[in-house]
Protein backbone atom coordinates (compact mmCIF):
# COMPACT_ATOMS: atom_id res chain seq x y z
CA UNK A 1 0.00 0.00 0.00
CA UNK A 2 1.27 3.48 -0.65
CA UNK A 3 -0.15 6.45 0.62
CA UNK A 4 -0.82 10.64 -0.79
CA UNK A 5 -1.63 13.27 1.67
CA UNK A 6 -1.82 16.86 0.84
CA UNK A 7 -3.10 19.94 2.75
CA UNK A 8 -4.26 23.23 1.11
CA UNK A 9 -5.83 26.57 2.66
CA UNK A 10 -8.31 28.19 0.86
CA UNK A 11 -9.35 32.17 1.29
CA UNK A 12 -13.04 31.57 1.46
CA UNK A 13 -15.41 30.74 4.01
CA UNK A 14 -16.08 27.44 5.00
CA UNK A 15 -19.68 28.33 3.43
CA UNK A 16 -18.35 29.47 0.16
CA UNK A 17 -16.01 26.46 -0.41
CA UNK A 18 -18.83 23.88 0.58
CA UNK A 19 -21.40 25.34 -1.79
CA UNK A 20 -18.53 25.81 -4.32
CA UNK A 21 -17.69 22.18 -4.09
CA UNK A 22 -21.09 20.95 -5.32
CA UNK A 23 -19.68 22.60 -8.78
CA UNK A 24 -16.35 21.47 -8.88
CA UNK A 25 -16.24 19.47 -11.65
CA UNK A 26 -17.97 21.85 -13.59
CA UNK A 27 -17.89 24.40 -16.41
CA UNK A 28 -16.01 26.73 -14.21
CA UNK A 29 -12.98 24.26 -13.58
CA UNK A 30 -10.89 24.28 -16.78
CA UNK A 31 -8.71 22.27 -15.16
CA UNK A 32 -10.88 19.41 -14.75
CA UNK A 33 -11.86 18.14 -18.36
CA UNK A 34 -10.82 14.62 -17.34
CA UNK A 35 -14.09 14.44 -15.79
CA UNK A 36 -17.30 13.81 -18.36
CA UNK A 37 -19.92 13.73 -15.83
CA UNK A 38 -20.95 13.11 -12.26
CA UNK A 39 -24.24 12.05 -11.41
CA UNK A 40 -26.11 12.54 -8.11
CA UNK A 41 -27.30 8.65 -6.57
CA UNK A 42 -29.26 9.30 -3.21
CA UNK A 43 -29.10 12.08 -0.81
CA UNK A 44 -30.63 12.70 2.04
CA UNK A 45 -30.60 14.36 5.10
CA UNK A 46 -30.39 12.88 9.00
CA UNK A 47 -33.41 13.90 10.92
CA UNK A 48 -30.91 14.13 14.43
CA UNK A 49 -27.73 15.48 13.10
CA UNK A 50 -28.97 17.06 10.18
CA UNK A 51 -26.08 16.01 8.48
CA UNK A 52 -25.90 15.86 4.55
CA UNK A 53 -25.12 13.00 3.15
CA UNK A 54 -24.95 12.30 -0.52
CA UNK A 55 -23.67 9.34 -2.88
CA UNK A 56 -22.16 10.25 -6.48
CA UNK A 57 -20.76 8.57 -9.26
CA UNK A 58 -17.96 10.39 -11.23
CA UNK A 59 -17.20 9.40 -14.54
CA UNK A 60 -13.68 10.37 -15.84
CA UNK A 61 -11.63 9.70 -19.29
CA UNK A 62 -9.49 7.36 -18.95
CA UNK A 63 -6.01 8.45 -18.02
CA UNK A 64 -3.79 5.33 -16.88
CA UNK A 65 -0.07 4.98 -18.26
CA UNK A 66 0.11 3.39 -21.50
CA UNK A 67 1.69 0.16 -19.86
CA UNK A 68 -0.95 0.08 -17.27
CA UNK A 69 -3.70 0.23 -19.84
CA UNK A 70 -2.37 -2.62 -22.12
CA UNK A 71 -1.74 -4.56 -18.35
CA UNK A 72 -5.00 -3.86 -17.48
CA UNK A 73 -7.15 -3.78 -20.44
CA UNK A 74 -8.31 -0.42 -22.78
CA UNK A 75 -11.45 1.44 -21.39
CA UNK A 76 -12.50 4.73 -22.23
CA UNK A 77 -13.54 5.57 -19.02
CA UNK A 78 -13.54 4.85 -15.34
CA UNK A 79 -15.69 5.65 -12.54
CA UNK A 80 -15.20 6.40 -8.46
CA UNK A 81 -18.05 5.98 -6.57
CA UNK A 82 -17.98 8.66 -3.41
CA UNK A 83 -20.06 9.28 -0.22
CA UNK A 84 -19.91 13.15 1.43
CA UNK A 85 -21.37 14.13 4.44
CA UNK A 86 -21.96 17.68 5.67
CA UNK A 87 -22.29 18.20 8.81
CA UNK A 88 -23.38 21.85 9.40
CA UNK A 89 -22.88 22.18 13.12
CA UNK A 90 -19.60 21.12 12.99
CA UNK A 91 -18.96 22.79 10.01
CA UNK A 92 -16.89 19.91 8.01
CA UNK A 93 -17.50 18.52 4.71
CA UNK A 94 -15.81 14.79 4.50
CA UNK A 95 -16.09 12.69 0.63
CA UNK A 96 -14.59 9.65 0.71
CA UNK A 97 -14.25 7.81 -2.31
CA UNK A 98 -13.31 4.81 -3.78
CA UNK A 99 -12.54 3.04 -7.64
CA UNK A 100 -15.08 1.44 -9.05
CA UNK A 101 -13.20 0.45 -12.61
CA UNK A 102 -10.93 -2.29 -11.92
CA UNK A 103 -11.59 -2.69 -8.39
CA UNK A 104 -10.75 -6.09 -8.17
CA UNK A 105 -6.82 -5.16 -9.06
CA UNK A 106 -6.27 -1.92 -7.41
CA UNK A 107 -8.04 -0.11 -4.69
CA UNK A 108 -7.92 3.52 -4.14
CA UNK A 109 -9.33 5.00 -1.29
CA UNK A 110 -9.46 8.70 -1.19
CA UNK A 111 -10.85 10.68 1.92
CA UNK A 112 -11.40 14.61 1.83
CA UNK A 113 -11.97 16.89 4.45
CA UNK A 114 -12.61 20.68 4.24
CA UNK A 115 -12.62 22.44 7.64
CA UNK A 116 -13.00 25.94 9.02
CA UNK A 117 -9.83 27.48 9.69
CA UNK A 118 -11.21 31.14 10.59
CA UNK A 119 -14.12 32.76 9.08
CA UNK A 120 -12.43 33.97 5.98
CA UNK A 121 -10.30 29.89 5.53
CA UNK A 122 -11.02 27.03 4.68
CA UNK A 123 -8.60 23.85 4.88
CA UNK A 124 -8.73 20.85 2.75
CA UNK A 125 -6.73 17.73 3.45
CA UNK A 126 -6.81 14.83 1.18
CA UNK A 127 -5.06 11.35 1.97
CA UNK A 128 -5.46 8.66 -0.47
CA UNK A 129 -3.94 4.90 -0.06
CA UNK A 130 -3.68 3.12 -3.38
CA UNK A 131 -3.01 -0.94 -2.81
CA UNK A 132 -2.63 -3.05 -5.79
CA UNK A 133 -4.29 -6.20 -5.26
CA UNK A 134 -3.24 -8.31 -8.21
CA UNK A 135 -1.23 -11.59 -6.71
CA UNK A 136 2.34 -12.36 -6.56
CA UNK A 137 4.05 -10.33 -8.64
CA UNK A 138 5.31 -7.42 -6.05
CA UNK A 139 7.10 -5.47 -8.92
CA UNK A 140 4.36 -4.87 -10.68
CA UNK A 141 1.99 -4.10 -7.37
CA UNK A 142 4.95 -1.20 -6.34
CA UNK A 143 4.70 -0.30 -10.32
CA UNK A 144 0.92 -0.20 -10.68
CA UNK A 145 0.90 1.88 -6.63
CA UNK A 146 3.79 4.13 -7.92
CA UNK A 147 1.95 5.30 -11.23
CA UNK A 148 -1.08 6.06 -9.29
CA UNK A 149 0.97 8.16 -6.48
CA UNK A 150 2.18 10.02 -9.20
CA UNK A 151 -0.72 10.88 -10.73
CA UNK A 152 -2.12 11.67 -7.29
CA UNK A 153 0.74 14.55 -7.46
CA UNK A 154 0.23 15.39 -10.67
CA UNK A 155 -3.71 16.61 -10.02
CA UNK A 156 -3.66 17.84 -6.79
CA UNK A 157 -1.66 21.33 -7.93
CA UNK A 158 -4.40 20.97 -10.73
CA UNK A 159 -6.97 20.08 -8.37
CA UNK A 160 -6.22 23.33 -6.88
CA UNK A 161 -5.91 25.84 -9.53
CA UNK A 162 -8.95 24.48 -10.84
CA UNK A 163 -10.95 24.70 -7.81
CA UNK A 164 -9.61 28.31 -6.89
CA UNK A 165 -11.22 29.41 -10.12
CA UNK A 166 -14.37 27.66 -9.20
CA UNK A 167 -14.67 29.69 -6.13
CA UNK A 168 -13.63 33.25 -7.45
CA UNK A 169 -16.42 32.37 -10.32
CA UNK A 170 -18.93 31.08 -7.47
CA UNK A 171 -18.19 34.28 -5.18
CA UNK A 172 -18.50 36.37 -8.00
CA UNK A 173 -22.26 35.15 -9.26
CA UNK A 174 -23.38 34.83 -5.62
CA UNK A 175 -22.17 39.02 -5.54
CA UNK A 176 -24.64 39.52 -8.54
CA UNK A 177 -27.30 37.36 -7.17
CA UNK A 178 -27.54 39.39 -3.98
CA UNK A 179 -27.36 42.71 -5.97
CA UNK A 180 -29.76 41.87 -8.41
CA UNK A 181 -31.99 41.33 -5.41
CA UNK A 182 -31.02 44.29 -3.97
CA UNK A 183 -32.00 46.42 -7.18
CA UNK A 184 -35.44 44.63 -7.40
CA UNK A 185 -36.08 45.84 -3.76
CA UNK B 1 -23.10 21.99 -13.79
CA UNK B 2 -21.60 18.99 -14.84
CA UNK B 3 -23.35 16.89 -17.24
CA UNK B 4 -25.12 13.10 -16.32
CA UNK B 5 -23.00 10.40 -17.90
CA UNK B 6 -26.59 9.78 -19.82
CA UNK B 7 -27.19 12.39 -22.57
CA UNK B 8 -31.08 12.11 -22.04
CA UNK B 9 -30.95 12.87 -18.27
CA UNK B 10 -28.99 15.99 -18.79
CA UNK B 11 -31.66 18.24 -18.57
CA UNK B 12 -33.73 16.90 -15.79
CA UNK B 13 -30.11 16.87 -14.12
CA UNK B 14 -29.56 20.27 -14.61
CA UNK B 15 -32.79 21.21 -13.07
CA UNK B 16 -32.40 19.36 -10.38
CA UNK B 17 -28.58 21.03 -10.05
CA UNK B 18 -29.84 24.21 -9.93
CA UNK B 19 -32.74 24.24 -7.51
CA UNK B 20 -29.96 22.09 -4.64
CA UNK B 21 -27.15 24.30 -5.16
CA UNK B 22 -29.83 26.83 -4.45
CA UNK B 23 -31.44 25.10 -1.94
CA UNK B 24 -28.31 24.57 -0.04
CA UNK B 25 -26.74 27.69 0.08
CA UNK B 26 -30.16 29.71 1.14
CA UNK B 27 -31.57 27.65 3.01
CA UNK B 28 -29.19 24.23 4.16
CA UNK B 29 -26.82 26.03 5.18
CA UNK B 30 -28.86 28.90 7.24
CA UNK B 31 -30.25 26.15 9.22
CA UNK B 32 -33.66 26.14 7.54
CA UNK B 33 -33.39 23.02 5.61
CA UNK B 34 -33.63 19.97 7.74
CA UNK B 35 -35.93 17.10 5.75
CA UNK B 36 -35.38 15.47 2.42
CA UNK B 37 -39.10 16.69 1.74
CA UNK B 38 -38.03 20.23 0.06
CA UNK B 39 -38.68 21.77 -3.23
CA UNK B 40 -36.09 19.72 -5.19
CA UNK B 41 -37.68 16.51 -3.79
CA UNK B 42 -39.93 16.26 -7.33
CA UNK B 43 -36.80 16.90 -9.87
CA UNK B 44 -34.81 14.46 -7.92
CA UNK B 45 -37.10 11.83 -8.47
CA UNK B 46 -37.54 12.75 -12.27
CA UNK B 47 -33.81 12.76 -12.56
CA UNK B 48 -33.97 9.36 -10.67
CA UNK B 49 -36.25 7.77 -12.66
CA UNK B 50 -33.95 8.46 -15.98
CA UNK B 51 -30.17 7.25 -14.33
CA UNK B 52 -31.64 4.36 -12.72
CA UNK B 53 -32.40 2.96 -16.13
CA UNK B 54 -28.82 4.76 -17.75
CA UNK B 55 -26.84 2.47 -14.58
CA UNK B 56 -28.92 -0.34 -15.29
CA UNK B 57 -28.21 -0.39 -19.18
CA UNK B 58 -24.52 0.04 -18.33
CA UNK B 59 -24.13 -2.52 -15.77
CA UNK B 60 -22.90 0.12 -13.17
CA UNK B 61 -26.16 -0.34 -10.87
CA UNK B 62 -23.87 -3.86 -9.79
CA UNK B 63 -20.66 -2.37 -9.19
CA UNK B 64 -22.67 0.46 -7.44
CA UNK B 65 -24.24 -2.39 -5.03
CA UNK B 66 -20.82 -4.11 -4.56
CA UNK B 67 -19.29 -0.62 -3.20
CA UNK B 68 -21.93 0.40 -1.30
CA UNK B 69 -21.91 -2.88 0.53
CA UNK B 70 -17.77 -2.21 1.06
CA UNK B 71 -18.64 1.51 1.98
CA UNK B 72 -21.15 0.53 5.04
CA UNK B 73 -18.77 1.16 7.73
CA UNK B 74 -17.88 4.82 6.88
CA UNK B 75 -21.82 6.33 7.35
CA UNK B 76 -21.29 4.85 11.23
CA UNK B 77 -17.77 7.12 10.92
CA UNK B 78 -19.46 9.95 9.50
CA UNK B 79 -22.96 9.79 10.48
CA UNK B 80 -21.86 10.64 13.94
CA UNK B 81 -22.71 13.86 15.89
CA UNK B 82 -19.29 15.50 16.52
Amino acid sequence: MKVFSTAITFDYSWEEVSTANWQKYGPWNDKASHVIAVDTLNRRIDPTTGILRTERLITCKQSAPEWLKSLLGHMDTSQVYEVSYVNPAAKTVTMVSQNLTLANLVNVQETVVYKPLNAHQTQFVQDARITALCGGWQRIKNSIEDSLVTRFKENAHKGREGFESVLHMSRRAFAEERLKVQMAV
Amino acid sequence: MSASLAQECNEVKERYDTCFLKWYSEKYLRGNGKTDDNECAGLFKDYQKCLKVALKDRGIDKLLEEAREDTKENDAIHMQRK
